[in-house]
């Protein structure tokens, strides 16, 4: 159907800007190429398809980053992301774990996207969006590198953000002066959104406090054809067979999905009322095709009488997030800021989600990269397990 | 570096006040998308809206067949998606018409087609000779990017281990020798709190005998590097056996030999270091089972003469003419003994005009660089030379690591993370004695780079981004590795039980790491003809 197909790629041009449109139809292509009719997935393929960066102990936009071993026996890494300081702007190789100064110091745990199968947390893509969350926040930003389906289906994903919770729980060099605590906050797309609920859910039951829970278009689903799915299949990147492929890919062999890791307070899911669950941000994009399911996750979530800040995008498609260059951008960082993390006085009284001023001021201030800063860095060190 | 200022067409919603900079007349100098280049893409801004057409065209031939695809996805080459115009144009050959517009240079092969859109682009822009030089922002990123570390959880001895060697290493820098001595015993001290199976403790003793060695014996290094040749190659073949990095090596090595060979029946390989051959029994196999049949094989072997009348590189070549009878390739050994790679001459190599010649250097060409970047200084002979010689493909392997830095304390720390990190690794490995023997290769190593000044430090490391400059400005340029040869090195790590290793794709070059660390690179060149470099300098 060459007709229908015609107008469904001019529409999603029509609102996206063009180099998204390349990024976002790039990814598409490449995920066709990768996904096979048995179910199974070209790893090789994707891996060399895969964009990365290292991580930079040397200060870029006031950020540097470096990759702890969390969990031997699993080989889970993550990345790490610190604000540089003023006075030292190269960290020595023993002040990587130095202890954080301020009284609160955010520490986000975040959960890239990728469906569960694609993507890892040096995906440049990722790469950048952590930081742009350390400046956004004064936040020190954790990127679990979890594994992924199919070779790795559920619940290795959420036992993989259980690790890294505990461990990040764990780090005395975390802990906010204030309460020597560590001040966590769980966020993710996609899947990651997805992780990110279910492992709050873990940290509640076991008694370790998640400050607030930041999902971006966060994949849900259901057994059930809603309403924006039939709209919207195949007309802004995203088709309904993708979906079911990676959810058949996740889920454990034979199931459905309304197993509760899809769909969490659908007919085999759990209420979490009376539960003390983390406030949450959800973000959802108006051209995304499972947003009815974001919102009946929404509705759960208010039900049970949950704090939660829908932040609905109208004109905005999946991936939003991974360039600058769109209002949906800056009004969600600006949102994640307010909710998630430090602000003064002063940007309160300013702060309305979406004006002016406090775009302007974002866009203008420290938080973007003005200079490279080259200077000698120093390289790290494997401590033993 | 990430750019959100520079140009971006924005076709729809505002940007605030982010500056859009896309105007009708198209800027003298190609420009960059910088915000794609971000996301790790290079597209150049005026090619933006021709690349979005040819998606457009891939997505509509996809939709008429959409089950061939990851079939056809299993069995096509594909190279450098980083290049995204030219990554779509490859899917279109392989999958849809080619695009009308295009010259029917697009089809045939991917070596050679990668060769004609780098030739266009040279064509097309005067003042960017190499596509890949453009791009300061991805070189930048790169070059600084080595400082990657894998930290388990805290171990005060073992932080407090780390803190001492950054202290001694920087009295050593200072000349301050007297603390520098009692830091010495103090960490011998502490080494006995410190576990030695993994991380830190295992190489932090070789680090601590290393700084004492500079300390106490001067920078002659002596004994360090020393070792005879016949001892080098037992441990060199020991560590070819306890872990991937030479196996890695020599297979990305002969793969993209193989496919640059292909087609010629006179075919002429010099290894820079023959040491056992381990690298080529693969080759005269591959070779005898081509399509078409095997070419006639010459084998150069370079290598250290040996001091007890024996002729080691003989009794080598010998082996190998053995193995390639036995499967019917014609194949002839020349060895040339030769202390160091510079003491090599042209006409000992005996290339004829007429075959295809790829010179292959395992961990050479750092050896060749100086401290002192002067005129005709080695490395810039032997590669002039080589480029003389027109071969058809360079494999050039080299260590990702930056151990070549003027200033002490630099080089140091980054040996103690990098040496670390492949000491970590080899934790993989069960059997002994290789695992022992390859602790001692890496031990040699970090001596040579820790405590030899001069002439005697030969193990000068520069990363991939440092070598692919120097390439290019020798008048070389770089023959892309491709998804194959991806796969193939990725299948190559699943004999290791180990899941910590991973191949790493990065602008045609790939590379081996331990945990996100790249430890080891690979990459391939093709000497510019010198009519195409006079133009594009003009």
């Amino acid at each position: 159907m060459a007709g229908s197909n015609e107008i469904n790629l001019n529409e999603c041009k029509m609102v996206v800007p063009l180099n998204t449109w390349v990024l976002i139809s790039n990814f598409k292509l490449a995920y066709n190429l990768l996904r096979r009719p048995d179910g199974t997935f070209n790893r090789h393929l994707a891996e060399f398809l895969d964009r990365r960066v290292p991580a930079n102990l040397n200060p870029v936009g006031g950020v540097f980053s470096f990759d702890v071993l969390v969990d031997r026996g699993t080989g889970l890494l993550s990345r790490i992301y610190r604000p540089a300081s003023a006075e030292e702007p190269q960290p020595n190789i023993t002040e990587l774990e130095k202890p954080v100064t301020e009284e609160v110091v955010p520490v986000i745990i975040f959960f890239h996207g990728g469906s569960f199968a694609h993507s890892s947390a040096n995906s440049t893509i990722y790469d950048n969006l952590c930081r742009l969350l350390v400046g956004i926040c004064k936040a020190v930003v954790v990127s679990v590198n979890y594994r992924r389906a199919p070779e790795n289906r559920y619940p290795c994903a959420y036992d993989d953000g259980w690790t890294a919770l505990k461990w990040v729980n764990s780090r005395s060099w975390l802990q906010s002066r204030k309460d020597s605590k560590v001040h966590i906050y769980l966020a993710g797309d996609s899947s990651g959104g997805n992780i990110a609920h279910h492992v709050a859910v873990r940290a509640v039951e076991s008694g370790i406090d998640v400050l607030g829970n930041i999902l971006l278009n966060p994949m849900f689903g259901g057994q059930e054809r809603t309403e924006s799915e039939k709209r919207l299949d195949g007309k802004y990147f995203v088709t309904l067979r993708d979906r079911d492929w990676y959810w058949r890919a996740f889920l454990p062999e034979g199931e459905d999905r309304d197993h509760p890791a899809c769909n969490p307070f659908g007919p085999n899911g759990r209420s979490l009322e009376g539960i003390k669950f983390p406030k949450s941000l959800v973000v959802v994009a108006g051209f995304d095709l499972i947003q009815d399911w974001q919102l009946a996750y929404v509705e759960g979530l208010k039900k049970a009488g949950q704090e939660v800040k829908h932040l609905y995008m109208e004109q905005a498609t999946i991936g939003f997030y991974l360039l600058p260059n769109n209002s949906h951008f800056h009004i969600v960082m600006d949102e994640i800021n307010y909710q998630a993390c430090l602000y003064s006085e002063e940007e309160e009284f300013q702060h309305v989600a979406g004006s002016i001023s406090v775009l302007v001021k974002r866009i203008n201030g420290s938080d973007c990269v003005d200079e490279l800063q080259v200077s000698s860095y120093t390289g790290i060190l494997a401590l033993c397990a | 570096m990430l750019r959100y200022d520079s140009t971006s067409s924005s076709a729809g919603s505002s940007s605030g006040s982010l500056s859009s900079s896309s105007s009708s007349s198209k800027p003298p100098q190609q420009e960059i998308d910088g915000l794609l280049a971000g996301a790790g893409y290079k597209v150049w801004s005026s090619e933006l809206r021709q690349v979005a057409q040819r998606l457009e065209r891939l997505e509509t031939a996809m939709g008429n067949s959409p089950a061939d695809f990851s079939q056809l996805a299993s069995d096509a080459i594909l190279y450098n998606p980083s290049d995204l115009a030219c990554w779509v144009d490859s899917l279109l050959t392989e999958f849809a018409e080619p695009p009308p517009t295009c010259s029917s240079d697009f089809i045939v092969d991917p070596v050679n087609n990668q060769t004609v859109v780098n030739s266009a682009w040279t064509a097309a822009e005067p003042h960017a000779p190499q596509v890949h030089q453009n791009i300061t922002y991805d070189e930048q990123q790169s070059l600084d990017n080595q400082s990657t570390v894998v930290t388990a959880t805290e171990e005060d001895s073992g932080i407090r281990l780390v803190h001492m060697l950054m202290t001694c290493a920087e009295c050593v820098q200072s000349g301050d020798l007297s603390l520098a001595t009692s830091l010495i015993d103090d960490m011998q001290g502490l080494l006995t709190h410190v576990n030695t199976v993994c991380g830190i403790g295992k190489v932090a003793g070789h680090f601590i005998d290393a700084l004492s060695r500079r300390i106490f014996q001067g920078m002659g290094g002596g004994s360090v590097n020393g070792g005879s040749a016949f001892e080098n190659e037992i441990l060199y073949h020991h560590f070819y056996e306890a872990c991937p990095y030479l196996k890695f090596a020599h297979f990305t090595a002969n793969q993209a030999i193989l496919e640059a060979f292909d087609g010629h029946d006179c075919v002429h390989v010099v290894d820079f270091n023959l040491m056992h051959g381990l690298q080529w029994p693969a080759l005269i196999q591959a070779l005898a089972l081509r399509p078409g049949g095997p070419p006639l094989l010459r084998l150069t072997g370079i290598g250290p003469p040996s001091p007890d009348g024996r002729d080691s590189l003989r009794e080598i070549g010998l082996r190998l003419a053995e193995l390639a009878r036995s499967v019917n390739v014609r194949f002839a050994f020349r060895g040339v003994a030769a202390s160091r790679l510079e003491d090599v001459k042209p006409w000992m190599l005996q290339v004829n005009p007429k075959e295809a010649v790829a010179f292959n250097s395992i961990m050479q060409l750092h050896r060749l660089l100086g401290s002192e970047q002067t005129r005709n200084s080695p490395i810039d002979t032997v590669l002039s030379w080589i480029r003389g010689l027109n071969p058809k493909i360079m494999t050039v392997v080299e260590q990702e690591a930056n151990h070549n830095q003027p200033g002490f304390l630099d080089r140091f720390t980054e040996a103690l993370y990098y040496y670390s990190t492949m000491s970590d690794s080899l934790e993989a490995c069960r059997v002994q004695p290789e695992k022992a023997l390859a602790e001692i290769y890496i031990q040699r190593e970090i001596g040579n780079v820790v405590s030899c000044e001069g002439s005697a430090r030969v193990e000068r490391h520069e990363p991939l981004a440092k070598w692919r400059r120097r390439l290019s400005g020798a008048g070389f340029r770089a023959l892309h590795l491709g998804s194959n040869a991806f796969k193939q090195a990725s299948m190559l790590l699943t004999l290791f039980s180990a899941e910590g290793y991973s191949v790493e794709e990065n602008e045609g070059c790939l590379s081996l790491g331990w945990h996100s660390r790249p430890l080891i690179g690979a990459s391939a060149w093709q000497a510019v003809p010198a009519w195409e470099n006079h133009m594009s300098s003009s």
